[in-house]
């Protein structure tokens, strides 16, 4: 066939095709009335383009299915070696169970599939082969023999193992965290014994680590291990960093450079944060999910990004498993971070430490992530690497580390985020990835108390999203609701309404469904009514996210979102709600987050708090108690959170008249939080309330009042004059007066209480229904027995509505009528309320 | 032995033997991995064809031979790599089957595919079909490479040969018709 035949014989087909099958021929026939020949060869063509069946229809992965997928089944024998089944297949070979047909033992026969293909892949294999024959460890798989067969393809004989993977021996029964980390310190030893031969395994990861029915484990597959210090022509880092599993390569691996056994310290950190927590540290909610600040500290110093602060050796991480299990203190506590002074930042080190690791593998990830865009341009990488994990897990580091707590003392820690400023300010060529950077540092300088700082990087990531996304992408909602947290921080709340909102709008729009990304939008709108006190609205909102949510199961987002709602129903006075939900939100949040998480001592803290309020103060003790033990645990015991477990947990015993307990607690809540805080703080303000409660209690009335009038003083310039807890403030100066006693006093003081209750709460709030009581008895006592008696009626009714028989106050309210009732000569009256039950 | 392919970088010098070799190896895992989508029938997988020889050009492109090579460039030497690979593989099957070596490979099901039993003649009937089309149109062999072993879309393709994408559709569909014509006379 010459060109030009081909042309004609394409005309005619592109001619011919279109027409109806009858005509083709007829049509055919008359243009090369000559030429039968390419009549048959074009009617051949269009028969095979409308059957479209040819191997080129199919697509070349067809093809590869029967040239290269095929498995070598028929090979029977290799030397004395008679294989009985396939067992495995990796990238490079074929592995088969063999037994030797002399002695009868088992054996691992690894066959190099397609050795044809390249010198590379054989140089590989036969590299492993030297590399096993020079390790004899019992934690390491045995080479029996070497050998290549007639056609060129080349084979090792192993000892067989017979084992499961590490992963699956942890996950196949209740596995102690201790016996895992002993399980992990035998696979330490075994690649400390390779390393001591000056072999590197560079690949690994628990599928290489297999567990005997006996316990012991075994290391696998030294395909892609190397000498120390082997730098050899033609192996380029590029090509390993291919064949390696990237979910435990090193950063510098995965940048193509040389892997040394540090690289190996990596990979072994993955793993050791895999075995403790179940999940990848890139699937992690957070680097500190190990639910213990040692070993938190510990994964994160074997994955440090950073070769100076990483473990130098597998040694030296084995040695830091061991001293945990000794309960001796780790050597993983870089110099850096000790401090000269300051008890309470110091302290908090655990966190810190690896919050700081976190950021500068952020920071590196920048680099590296830019360093590949200029390389390649490429559009599918450039989205792949706009990973919110990076983002998510930065954050929830510092989620550890709250408000004006910890970080914001530390100055590495901000010389590590204004690094990270730098380098997303030089992102200038990547304007997404520099605004999903400028969102990320925004939230990072919002915890560290840097408002001025977030608000300049979260406005500015806003306006970029939305000239590259879109006003109404998905983006702008993420950045709307970020700016929305930081308005809260702020104290502005209805801006914050507004944005949350405007994001709800977007996500609506875009998806009419409820989507997890609507109910994250919605949850927000219900923190941000919280804040803002506006209850029954938040309640409404947040009902429906946790409906729509009920079916995505057990989510970091669900727990969240019922947490919220607990928090909700507690602040609107609807404690029975408030003590249902809270308990599933607990049950919720251990099964994500593991027993020792901060989010189970919160919601600990919620149920407390919600048994406080209705006078269960054994439970509530117990709540508190078993939260203190986790906070301390957690972020130490000067740490504002554990502060404020304190004043809670101090607050409950002076309610139970258990005052040197409750006051040793309340002092040293106090002392932290106006350390951290300020003297004009919120969280000040109720430590104080509560050492005033006390005072009062002892009948120390001086010090009653000007603890009680300083707590006023604090929310009301707070607060600007408006919040409940003025009410409390004000309710509590009344309760001095009453002591004194100056009757009008208190009342005038209740009086103000209840109407700052019925504004900001309702007037049916358990604090109102309180403060009435109170006013009754005041009331009472001043002599005015009907006026006491409406007030009295009014208060039990509420209470009566809301709380469980026992409390206090009710019982206040009942003795008090009895009295009235008694000295108002009105018998009946004061039978049927003693009759009561 | 190596198949015999010697693609230039951009500069027209050779491209260096580790690179190369490194690309065949690249060329051949997207082949066994799109091998075991079919066997594990995963469509969706198979659908993004040449995801392996993406990664290895994002590797690949720190190289100095290949800084001045662009991806679309790249492409078009990843599809040549994946015939040689699979031709040469035809070759040792076919090879094999016909008495030589150890080992005698065997498919798990030779009928499922649709495609005739002799899988390796078919693929050795595909390249001396298409060395015959090279004769007559290379821009049309070229396209096929493109295609069918590169896994270019016709977006791709057209940006490729730098023709109109309507001129691929056409082109494209005759010698397809064609190649399978002359591969059903190989059966």
């Amino acid at each position: 066939m010459d060109a030009m035949r081909w042309e004609r014989l394409q005309a005619l087909f592109h001619d011919a095709v279109d027409r109806p099958p009858a005509e083709r021929a007829l049509f055919l026939r008359a243009a090369c009335p000559d030429d039968p020949t390419m009549v048959d060869e074009v009617l051949a063509a269009i028969a095979e383009d409308e059957q479209g069946d040819s191997l080129l229809d199919h697509g070349v992965e067809y093809a590869a299915e029967q040239m290269i997928g095929a498995t070598p089944e028929r090979l029977r024998e290799i030397g004395p070696y008679r294989l009985v089944h396939p067992i495995g297949e990796g990238g490079m070979g074929v592995v088969f169970l063999a037994e030797r047909t002399d002695l009868g033992t088992s054996a691992a026969v690894k066959i190099l599939r397609d050795a044809w293909l390249s010198p590379s892949r054989r140089q590989r294999f036969a590299a492993e082969q030297r590399t096993l024959a020079r390790l004899n460890h019992p934690g390491i798989a045995r080479l029996f023999d070497a050998g290549t067969l007639s056609d060129g393809t080349p084979w090792i004989v192993m000892e067989f193992v017979e084992g499961v993977t590490l992963t699956a021996h942890v996950q196949s029964g209740p596995f102690p965290r201790e016996a895992r980390l002993r399980l992990f310190l035998d696979v330490c030893e075994a690649v400390q014994y390779a390393h001591r031969h000056l072999i590197v395994h560079r690949d690994l990861k628990p599928s290489n680590v297999l567990v005997t029915a006996d316990g012991a484990v075994k290391l696998l597959d030294f395909g892609i291990a190397k000498d120390i210090g082997d730098v050899r022509p033609g192996e380029a880092g590029q090509t390993i960093a291919r064949l390696m599993t990237p979910a435990y390569a090193a950063p510098e691996q995965a940048r193509g450079e040389p892997a040394g056994v540090q690289s190996d310290v990596y990979s072994l950190g993955v793993m050791l944060f895999e075995l403790l927590t179940g999940v990848l540290p890139v699937d992690a909610q957070s680097r500190t999910a190990t639910g213990v600040a040692d070993l938190d500290v510990l994964c994160s110093t074997a994955m440090h990004p950073d070769l100076a602060r990483r473990y130098a050796s597998v040694e030296a991480l084995g040695r830091d498993v061991s001293h945990y299990l000794a309960s001796e203190p780790l050597e993983a506590r870089p110099d850096s971070l000790r401090y000269r002074s300051g008890k309470f930042v110091r302290r908090n080190w655990r966190p810190l430490a690896a919050a700081a690791a976190v950021v500068i593998a952020a920071v590196s990830l920048v680099a590296f992530y830019t360093l590949r865009l200029t390389d390649a341009r490429n559009a599918a990488l450039a989205e792949a690497l706009r990973t919110r994990r990076i983002q998510s897990m930065m954050l929830a580091l510092f989620n550890g580390g709250d408000a004006a707590a910890g970080p914001s003392e530390d100055l590495r820690v901000v010389t590590l985020v204004d690094r990270g400023l730098r380098e997303a300010q030089g992102l200038t060529g990547e304007p997404r990835v520099q605004a999903d950077m400028f969102d990320a540092l925004g939230g990072i300088y919002q915890k560290l108390g840097n408002l001025p700082q977030a608000e300049k990087l979260l406005t500015g990531a806003l306006a970029a999203r939305r000239a590259l996304a879109g006003p109404a992408s998905d983006d702008v909602a993420i950045s709307l609701v970020a700016l929305a947290r930081l308005r809260v921080a702020q104290a502005r709340f209805a801006d914050a309404e507004r944005l949350v909102r405007d994001a709800l709008g977007i996500r609506r729009g875009r998806d009419a469904r409820q989507t997890p990304a609507l109910a994250d939008a919605s949850t927000a709108l219900g923190e941000v009514l919280v804040e803002k006190g506006d209850y029954p609205a938040a309640i409404a909102v947040l009902e429906d996210v946790v409906t729509a949510r009920a079916s995505e199961g057990d989510t970091p987002e669900h727990a969240a979102s019922l947490r919220q709602l607990v928090n909700a129903y507690f602040y609107a006075g609807r404690f029975d709600d408030a003590q249902r939900v809270g308990r599933t939100t607990l049950e919720m949040t251990r099964r994500v987050h593991g027993a020792r998480h901060p989010l189970v001592a919160d919601d600990l803290i919620n149920l407390g708090a919600v048994a406080h309020e209705r006078g269960q103060y054994p439970e509530a003790e117990a709540r508190y108690r078993e939260a203190l033990a986790l906070n301390e645990a957690w972020y130490g015991a000067g740490h504002t959170r554990t502060a404020s477990n304190l004043t809670m947990l101090g607050r409950t015993l002076v309610r139970e008249n258990r005052f040197d307990e409750g006051v040793e607690c309340l002092q040293r809540a106090l002392a932290v939080q106006e350390r951290v805080y300020g003297p004009v703080h919120p969280a000040v303000a109720s430590a104080v309330n509560d050492l005033g409660s006390v005072a009062l209690a002892r009948k120390r009335l001086d010090d009653a009042a000007a603890a009680f009038s300083r707590m006023a003083d604090i929310y009301r310039a707070v607060y600007a004059g408006k919040h409940y807890l003025i009410g409390i403030a004000v309710s509590n100066l009344g309760s001095v007066a009453m002591e004194r006693p100056d009757y009008p006093r208190a009342e005038r003081l209740y009086r103000e209480a209840i109407a700052i209750f019925s504004e900001t709460q309702s007037p049916t709030h358990l604090n109102a229904g309180i403060a009435r009581i109170k006013l009754g008895r005041a009331l009472l006592r001043d002599g005015r027995p009907a006026e006491a008696e409406t007030e009295l009626l009014a208060g039990l009714d509420i209470l009566k509505q809301q709380t469980v028989p026992s409390v206090g106050w009710l019982k206040n309210a009942r003795e008090d009528l009895v009295a009235l009732y008694d000295r108002t000569r009105q018998p009946e009256k004061a039978a049927a309320l003693r009759a009561a039950p | 032995m190596a198949p015999q392919f010697h693609p230039v970088g951009g500069d027209g010098l050779p491209v260096e033997r580790a690179v190369l070799d490194d690309l065949f190896s690249a060329a051949y895992e997207e082949l066994r991995r799109l091998a075991s989508a079919v066997r594990r029938s995963d469509h969706a997988s198979t659908r993004s064809a040449t995801t392996l020889v993406n990664e290895a050009w994002v590797k690949l492109a720190s190289s100095p031979r290949f800084t001045a090579v662009s991806h679309l460039h790249f492409k078009r030497i990843a599809a040549r790599a994946m015939r040689q690979v699979l031709i040469e593989a035809a070759r040792r099957r076919h090879a094999t089957k016909r008495g030589g070596g150890d080992i005698q490979f065997v498919t798990l099901d030779e009928s499922a595919s649709g495609i005739g039993a002799g899988g390796a003649e078919e693929v050795l009937a595909l390249e001396t079909a298409l060395a015959a089309l090279a004769q007559v149109s290379p821009r049309q062999a070229e396209m096929v490479e493109c295609r069918f072993f590169g896994g270019l879309d016709v977006v791709e393709t057209a940006a490729a040969l730098d023709v109109s994408e309507a001129t691929v559709q056409r082109d494209w569909r005759a010698a397809k018709a064609w190649l399978a014509k002359e591969l059903r006379k190989s059966r």
